[in-house]
């Protein structure tokens, strides 16, 4: 009976501090995580080579993002009915005017995501902003660059590497701001 | 002549190991060609629709499930890529969140190990307390219960 106390009383302690410890260990990781308070977002493709685009303008001409290597490309993937589209939208027109005076200015292309061409051009009528829009039919582009919800801004860099990703709507001066880092970081 | 009770014991070990290759050969045994169509249902169910919460593809009507399902019937009819290929193409894009049933390797592997270490440790522990409490058990009759039994004993004569 003794012996019995007194193993007992030996593995008690034991499980107690397995226990324990992997609760501060739970709680080490809660207190010490940092919050995601990047501009960015995370994606399997940021540092790859940019997925292949291979599509036609609004306008019926053709497009391929292999042909665009030496520009910073810019992609705004956007819908007409999105109402974070339609308010970061004045936010695209002010970056292109600003880019427009630049040495080597970014090239902004609109990606219309699930829409169609008569809704986009009467927005863009509307609501001003002369870059290319670029179809994606059947969401083939927005798959290939793993867009699940629009708005979401892209940049590629001269090289056709994928930099940047920003999910939602853009804050002001958010774009030239990761614009002018990335230059700074992979040249101009 | 073995004992009634081993032959029974060896009858019902049978019985089990039987039982076990029957189901691993039924779960695994390629069930023939498929259509093209079969191979787009078997591969948007494992995916998970990016914008909704616990639907796959397959069940889903939001526009991104659409568009992953369009992406599946593209690949599939264009013939250059298997099941496995197509599904790691779509991870490659939207992560592995987009996997309902996540992979056995890396840290997504620890979903599989950690349930089945967790029953060994819990059936290990049980196993364990039930033999302690059996030896409590066998050694834990006083002097004054085991004089209370010869009583009654001696009375009962």
């Amino acid at each position: 009976m003794n012996e019995i106390g007194n193993s007992r009383s030996r593995v008690a302690p034991i499980i107690a501090l397995v226990v324990g410890a992997v609760l501060v260990g739970f709680l080490w990781v809660l207190v010490t995580a940092k919050p995601n308070t990047a501009d960015s977002a995370d994606s399997p493709l940021l540092g790859q080579p940019a997925p292949s685009v291979v599509t036609t303008t609004l306008n019926d001409e053709n497009f391929a993002l292999a042909r665009r290597k030496g520009s910073w490309v810019i992609f705004n993937f956007f819908n007409s009915t999105c109402v974070p589209c339609v308010a970061e939208h004045p936010e695209l027109v002010a970056f292109t005017k600003r880019e427009s005076t630049a040495a080597n200015p970014a090239e902004l292309y609109t990606v219309i995501n699930d829409d169609n061409d008569d809704s986009v051009r009467a927005f863009f009528s509307k609501n001003g902003g002369d870059w290319q829009k670029i179809r994606d039919t059947d969401g083939a582009i927005s798959v290939a660059f793993g867009v699940a919800k629009v708005p979401e801004t892209w940049i590629i860099d001269p090289n056709g590497y994928v930099r940047l990703r920003i999910a939602g709507k853009l804050s002001t001066g958010l774009l030239d701001e990761q614009l002018n880092l990335l230059k700074k970081q992979f040249g101009s | 002549m073995a004992p009634k009770s081993v032959n029974s014991k060896w009858s019902w070990l049978l019985l089990v190991v039987a039982a076990v290759a029957l189901l691993a050969f039924g779960s695994t045994r390629s069930s023939g060609p498929k259509t093209q169509a079969d191979r787009i249902d078997a591969i948007t169910k494992v995916l998970a629709c990016p914008t909704c919460q616990g639907e796959s593809v397959y069940v889903s009507r939001a526009s991104a499930a659409e568009s992953i399902r369009a992406e599946v019937a593209r690949q599939i009819s264009g013939g250059q890529r298997s099941d496995d290929e197509i599904i790691g193409y779509i991870e490659a894009r939207f992560g592995s969140r987009v996997l309902l049933v996540p992979r056995s390797t890396g840290l997504d592997s620890l979903i599989w190990i950690l349930p089945v270490f967790a029953l060994i440790c819990a059936v290990g522990t049980l196993g364990f307390a039930f033999r302690r409490w059996r030896v409590v058990g066998s050694d834990s009759v006083s002097d004054e219960d085991a004089q209370m039994v010869e009583r009654a004993l001696r009375e009962e004569k």
